[in-house]
């Protein structure tokens, strides 16, 4: 399907604000040194989800209908969606703002980390199902996808964190977020493989050849009716990407969702400050290409109606003879004339 | 009840004039419009109804089938349940899947969520629109009773297509079902769709090599 910008926000900054939240609360309970972090992190993530947030409101075409939105929230993941980040950004907006206009006890950041720690989860976990629960884009519709966009935006928003204490100190983090943001990353690593293949196998499943359960297979699609790319109108897919045009794409992202990162985060020399900075900066733009492939890589089921797949000769329609047939035609003692 | 149109793949042609019927009445119809902004340059337009047209078997056996594609109104329809404003859903009292323009909110949730992709998406106007079993006609008590069909079905010059109630054992359609093993596209997706086709019945092949030589030779 197209991607389009709101979801490409909605969905990397509300994971990045999460990861952020989430590893700022955890400096704040297990690094007790590291605590002046969390405030700031609040700040931060809640800016995030915010300009996520704004962005999806234009993914909707009639915002006047907007009103509606809770309605389903029995079968709708959307509508859960709408209600758990709608709760999450006030959350984090009151976290951070009313210490500036209250005195506020010690414990209030501790409690409302975890609060919005928990938020995050839910909020990041609503939207990562709404991609997971639609049986016919097949190449979503497995848990990988949950476990993928949550885990993305965890470890990306770690790096963001790191990236923050290695800029105030000047050096390198270090630490148990350092170790946990490295195996992270490992881990990220294994889960787009196997996302990867996934999708590959997705993309092999669903061509014109395997029909629509009649008989007479294989079928090779002449006209997908009256309809052609970019399919304007249909926009549950979207143009195959070209295989060569996808190996670029995977690798850009491999090399900037993870393995730059991690080799700029693992480096034993140099100012770390800039270094951590760069790694998180490329990993959340990482991030951004992931999810662009997510939505221009996946296969809808309805895709075998559509004819922009690998084609195959048609025999028939070409008139000219398979290599098979001609030699036997020879064997005959049949030539082949012009036309043939 | 479910209302149905069911298609005999034996019969259809492929003269794709449901599909012009279907545009044709509902750009003028209650449900309209089928928005088609620049039809001379861009004839990739909305359309309700497709037609798909495929080339099945192997050389040199070989035919053409023709595959009209519309909404199925699933029992279990996958674009009703993931909308979140509740603009799509199915009528209890007819099986009709139908969107209300004015709760949509244009998220196009239900056209990911629909395996046949005979969702389409209005740009002009933001919102999702599909077939709707010509709704607007089979319940006009002022039509006299024959027009009370869909457009698609009415039109059809080889009465492949039939329309009426799964549901009444007595009615055509269901008897045509179960008569002539109707199925219904990608069932294994659980939509459990109630538009069904009638399978081709494939003239035994009677091509052997020296036929085909003989042809070959006759014409070259
Ligand atoms: S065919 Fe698609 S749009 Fe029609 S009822 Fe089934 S799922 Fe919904
Ligand atoms: S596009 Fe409209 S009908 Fe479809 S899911 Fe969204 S609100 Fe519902
Ligand atoms: S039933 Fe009506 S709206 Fe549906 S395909 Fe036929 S003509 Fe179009």
């Amino acid at each position: 399907m197209r991607p389009t910008g709101p979801l490409l926000l909605i969905t990397v900054l509300q994971g990045v604000s999460g990861g952020l939240v989430l590893s700022v609360a955890a400096l704040w309970w297990l690094m007790p040194a590291d605590r002046w972090l969390l405030p700031m992190g609040l700040w931060g993530a809640f800016v995030i989800a915010s300009v996520g947030g704004v962005a999806s409101l234009f993914h909707m075409h009639k915002p006047k209908a907007g009103r509606f939105i809770l309605r389903r929230l029995k079968t709708s993941w959307l509508s859960r969606e709408a209600l758990t980040t709608g709760i999450y950004v006030p959350v984090l907006a009151i976290l951070v703002i009313v210490p500036h206009l209250l005195l506020v006890a010690p414990f209030w950041y501790g409690i409302g980390s975890v609060i919005a720690s928990g938020l995050a989860l839910i909020a990041m976990y609503v939207t990562a199902m709404l991609y997971a629960t639609i049986p016919a884009m097949r190449s979503w519709h497995t848990p990988l996808t949950v476990v993928s966009m949550m885990w993305v935006g965890l470890v990306a928003g770690t790096a963001l964190t790191e990236a923050r204490i290695a800029i105030a100190i000047g050096g390198h983090p270090g630490g148990p977020l350092h170790l946990a943001l490295l195996g992270g990353t490992v881990i990220l690593a294994g889960i787009k493989w196997l996302q990867y293949r996934y999708f590959s196998e997705a993309r092999q499943a669903i061509h014109a050849s395997t029909g629509t359960g009649m008989p007479a297979a294989p079928y090779r699609l002449i006209d997908s009716g009256t309809t052609k790319l970019p399919y304007r109108t249909q926009t549950q897919v979207w143009p195959s990407l070209e295989p060569g045009r996808r190996a670029v794409l995977y690798m850009v992202m491999g090399l900037s969702l993870i393995l730059v990162p991690f080799v700029l985060e693992v480096l034993p020399m140099g100012p770390r400050a800039i270094e951590w900075a760069s790694a998180a900066g490329i990993m959340v733009c990482g991030a951004f290409i992931e999810r662009w492939i997510f939505f221009a890589d996946v296969t809808h089921s309805s895709k075998i109606w559509f004819g922009d797949e690998l084609q195959r000769p048609s025999s028939v329609s070409s008139n000219r003879v398979s290599p098979d047939f001609a030699r036997r035609l020879k064997q005959v003692g049949m030539h082949r004339h012009d036309g043939l | 009840m479910q209302l149905t149109i069911i298609t005999d793949l034996n019969k259809c042609v492929g003269c794709k004039s449901c599909q012009v019927s279907c545009k044709e009445h509902n750009t003028s119809g209650a449900f309209g419009t089928v928005p088609d902004h620049d039809p001379y340059t861009d004839p990739d337009g909305m359309w309700w109804n497709r037609i798909v047209g495929m080339e099945s078997g192997e050389y040199p056996n070989t035919n053409v089938l023709y595959l009209p594609k519309a909404c199925m109104h699933c029992y279990d329809a996958p674009c009703v349940p993931v909308c979140p404003t509740g603009a799509s859903y199915k009528r209890e009292d007819n099986g009709v899947v139908l969107v209300d323009y004015d709760s949509c909110i244009g998220c196009q949730l239900c056209m990911w969520a629909c395996p046949y992709g005979v969702r389409e998406f209005d740009e002009q106007q933001g919102v999702v629109k599909k077939c709707t079993m010509c709704i607007d006609r089979i319940e006009d008590e002022s039509l006299p009773e024959i027009e009370r069909q869909p457009a698609c079905v009415q039109s059809c010059p080889t009465h492949a297509r039939t329309f009426g109630d799964l549901e009444d054992p007595d009615s055509e359609v269901a008897k045509l079902v179960a008569q002539r093993q109707g199925f219904t596209l990608l069932p294994e997706l659980g939509a459990r769709p109630a538009v069904h086709y009638l399978p081709r019945r494939q003239v035994p092949v009677i091509l052997d090599e020296s036929e085909v030589l003989r042809i070959m030779e006759e014409r070259y």
